[in-house]
């Protein structure tokens, strides 16, 4: 068959395939391009990648609908690391033995993708991470990738913010791992930089819930402000430990304890506290107001800023594979991804950084007032 | 450094015997079920988190008092470990005689059994459950705040001391004034000694389990409500306090065991003062390591009289 041919064929059964409207896959274009997705689904992080996969489930039945890539669909394929390092590293070199898998998302906590990112970079797999914010995690090489601020990012904001309302000193709590050492670290040198003192920094091994001890030691320096750098279910525990121990400092967090469930777990004890966020649910726009009804209607609840990290971040990944073609490399899918510019996300438009592939975002200012999120000037 | 002996540090004592009352509340369950059986039974995190779940969907659909709350938690605990033992302990238990007895492989096949059990309940619960932390109603939560002077307790420190000495007692009074104590002191000291003189060892062992269990199943709500936490994987780390207490108390003395839990609760807790808070497991494990060598029985522990 003479080239030209091929070409004409390849138009027949395009042409074909759209006048079926994808429902009856034809035989030729029925081989779907695969991303893998590894997150932790069972053990004692699976709330997670729980959310990590409903909102990538919803993206990706939105994306195949509308046409796919040059309409071809997309798979992606999701694995269990069980947030442990191990089991991130064996996972990584499956999917990098795997040919088919042409970019990775994934995982979720900065220890675990750090780890499988080193195998992804050998092996020359793009890696997106929807909440690695270590800053060393893309420095590991040029394949990796992630859609959340980092925490040398924020630390600076919430300290610049602390030190405006007449915070002088702090006190910080963080979750003893790479990504809460770099949340306390970052924060202490910003909040020390801008004239403040740091009465104590406090770390915590992982499964620790109740935080007597550590807040009673703190309290005896009586700091201005409190800041914690956890997780919400962590947060729940210490701000109600915190209001029990009669602990009358100013509560900041970093974003990651923006969850609806803070509040439920919380109660009245979360009042007051105050985060920086980049996903505000009661967001009017148009894409954030369809992402949470869409949440709702098939999850019950309403989608933290978790879900939406990730639901960005396959978002992200599926318009690079489109850019990239059907007939993409892992490398051409590397070159779409630090490409990503002004990314019209429900955390706010996202664009990379083609050298250090970092993502720019906005930062807003929230508050928990008689137990809602206020976004707050 | 004088002004460390502050109320801050008299506060820091209260939230060590607090978190020892936690791990007592555990141990006391676990040393009663090792003293009858010598074996391990990991699954006893687990029956504390089944306990703390019956609890929560118990206070969620009707809100009874709280002695209510407990008393069907502790029914429930009492079928689960009945189901426990048939599931794990009783398959393996088959031959009675004095060389399976006696065998180092059958004890550690229910050890192993029982974990494989805790395994998949854990996983189950999770997946039926969800793995994150349950919404527990705030006015059921034991955190209503005390104040003595400078200092800070809550309802719950109350409860859950007052419940460790019910139960210690409770234990003590059963263990050496009832029919059942006096059959369960026997077969933990003689099996077949026991089975020759006409004890049902059967029936004793899941009466044993059935104790055992009701009472970490009462401890998994009271601590559930006290730390405002209520998970499918919350029984793991108090599992593995009140097994170090357990251990370090001499493995099959009850008041041992409680003994050590407030020693370690005591020490995590003033430890937090002096280091930073993430080495205080070194602390709970350095005393385990430092008792086993200079106390291989335990501080409690007397050769063969046990329970």
């Amino acid at each position: 068959m003479r080239p030209e041919f091929k070409v004409l064929k390849g138009f027949a059964l395009a042409a074909a395939a759209l006048a079926c409207g994808f429902s009856a896959k034809p035989a030729t274009a029925a081989e779907p391009l695969l991303i893998g997705y590894q997150m932790p689904l069972s053990g004692d992080r699976s709330q997670y990648g729980e959310a990590f996969r409903n909102s990538a489930e919803i993206k990706l039945k939105a994306f195949n609908a509308a046409g796919g890539v040059d309409g071809t669909p997309v798979e992606i394929v999701y694995e269990d690391s069980k947030n442990d390092p191990k089991e991130a590293i064996a996972i990584a070199r499956k999917f990098a033995d795997n040919p088919k898998i042409l970019g990775v998302l994934g995982d979720f906590s900065s220890t675990v993708s750090m780890a499988a990112a080193e195998v992804y970079a050998k092996a020359g797999v793009p890696q997106l991470s929807q909440t690695a914010s270590h800053p060393d995690y893309t420095k590991i090489s040029k394949w990796q990738f992630r859609n959340i601020t980092t925490q040398a990012y924020e630390g600076p904001f919430v300290a610049d913010w602390m030190r405006g309302t007449g915070a002088k000193t702090v006190a910080i709590i963080a979750i003893q791992n790479d990504w809460g050492i770099s949340a306390a670290e970052n924060f202490e040198t910003a909040f020390k930089a801008k004239g403040g003192k740091v009465t104590a920094t406090e770390y915590f091994n992982p499964g620790t819930r109740d935080f007597r001890s550590i807040l009673t030691k703190i309290g005896r320096s009586k700091p201005d402000a409190i800041y914690l750098c956890m997780f919400y279910e962590e947060g729940a525990s210490a701000l109600q430990q915190a209001k029990q121990l009669n602990v009358k400092s100013a509560m900041f967090s970093t974003s990651s304890l923006y969850s609806p469930k803070l509040i439920e777990l919380g109660g009245d004890a979360v009042d007051g506290l105050r985060m920086a966020s980049t996903f505000v649910p009661e967001n009017p726009a148009k894409n954030v107001q369809t992402f949470v009804s869409e949440y709702k209607s098939n999850y019950g609840d309403a989608p933290n800023m978790f879900a939406a990290q990730a639901y960005d971040a396959v978002g992200i990944m599926l318009d690079a594979l489109k850019t990239a073609g059907p007939k993409a490399t892992r490398a051409d899918l590397r070159d779409a991804l630090a490409k990503t510019d002004d990314y019209p996300g429900v955390t706010g438009k996202t664009s990379f950084d083609p050298e250090t592939r970092e993502p720019q975002k906005e930062l807003a200012k929230m508050e928990v007032k008689s137990g809602k999120f206020e976004v707050i000037q | 450094m004088p002004d460390i002996f502050d109320a801050y540090f008299a506060q820091q004592i209260i939230n060590g015997i607090s978190l020892g009352l936690v791990y007592a509340l555990v141990a006391i369950g676990f040393t009663l079920i090792f003293g009858i059986l010598n074996v391990v039974n990991f699954a006893h995190g687990e029956i504390y988190t089944v306990g703390a779940f019956a609890g929560l969907l118990l206070i969620v659909g009707a809100a009874p008092p709280l002695l209510a709350v407990v008393l069907f938690v502790m029914a429930v605990g009492a079928a689960a470990g009945v189901g426990l033992e048939r599931l794990a302990f009783r398959p393996i238990r088959r031959f009675s005689d004095e060389a399976s007895l006696k065998s180092r492989a059958m004890r550690e096949a229910t050890l192993l059994s029982s974990l494989a059990v805790s395994i998949v309940a854990r996983e189950v619960m999770a997946h039926v459950f969800g793995g994150e932390m349950r919404i527990i109603p705030q006015a059921a939560l034991l955190q209503d705040v005390i104040t003595v002077g400078p200092l800070t307790l809550t309802n719950g420190n109350l409860i859950i001391f007052g419940a460790s000495v019910v139960m210690l007692g409770g234990l003590q009074f059963m263990l050496y004034r009832t029919r059942v104590g006096l059959s369960i002191r026997a077969v933990s000291n003689n099996v077949l000694g026991a089975r020759h003189v006409g004890i049902d060892t059967n029936r004793t062992i899941v009466a044993t389990f059935a104790i055992g269990s009701s009472l970490g199943a009462a401890a998994g709500i009271l601590v559930g409500l006290y730390d405002g936490n209520i998970y499918p994987y919350m029984g793991f780390a108090p599992g593995i306090k009140a097994f170090v207490a357990m251990v370090m108390g001499g493995l099959s003395s009850i008041p041992g065991a409680v003994i050590c839990a407030l020693l370690l609760g005591i020490s995590e807790s003033v430890a937090t003062d002096f280091l930073s808070s993430g080495w205080k497991d070194l602390i709970a494990y350095g005393l385990l390591v430092v008792t086993l060598i200079f106390f291989p029985q335990g501080l409690f522990g007397h050769g063969r009289e046990r329970v």
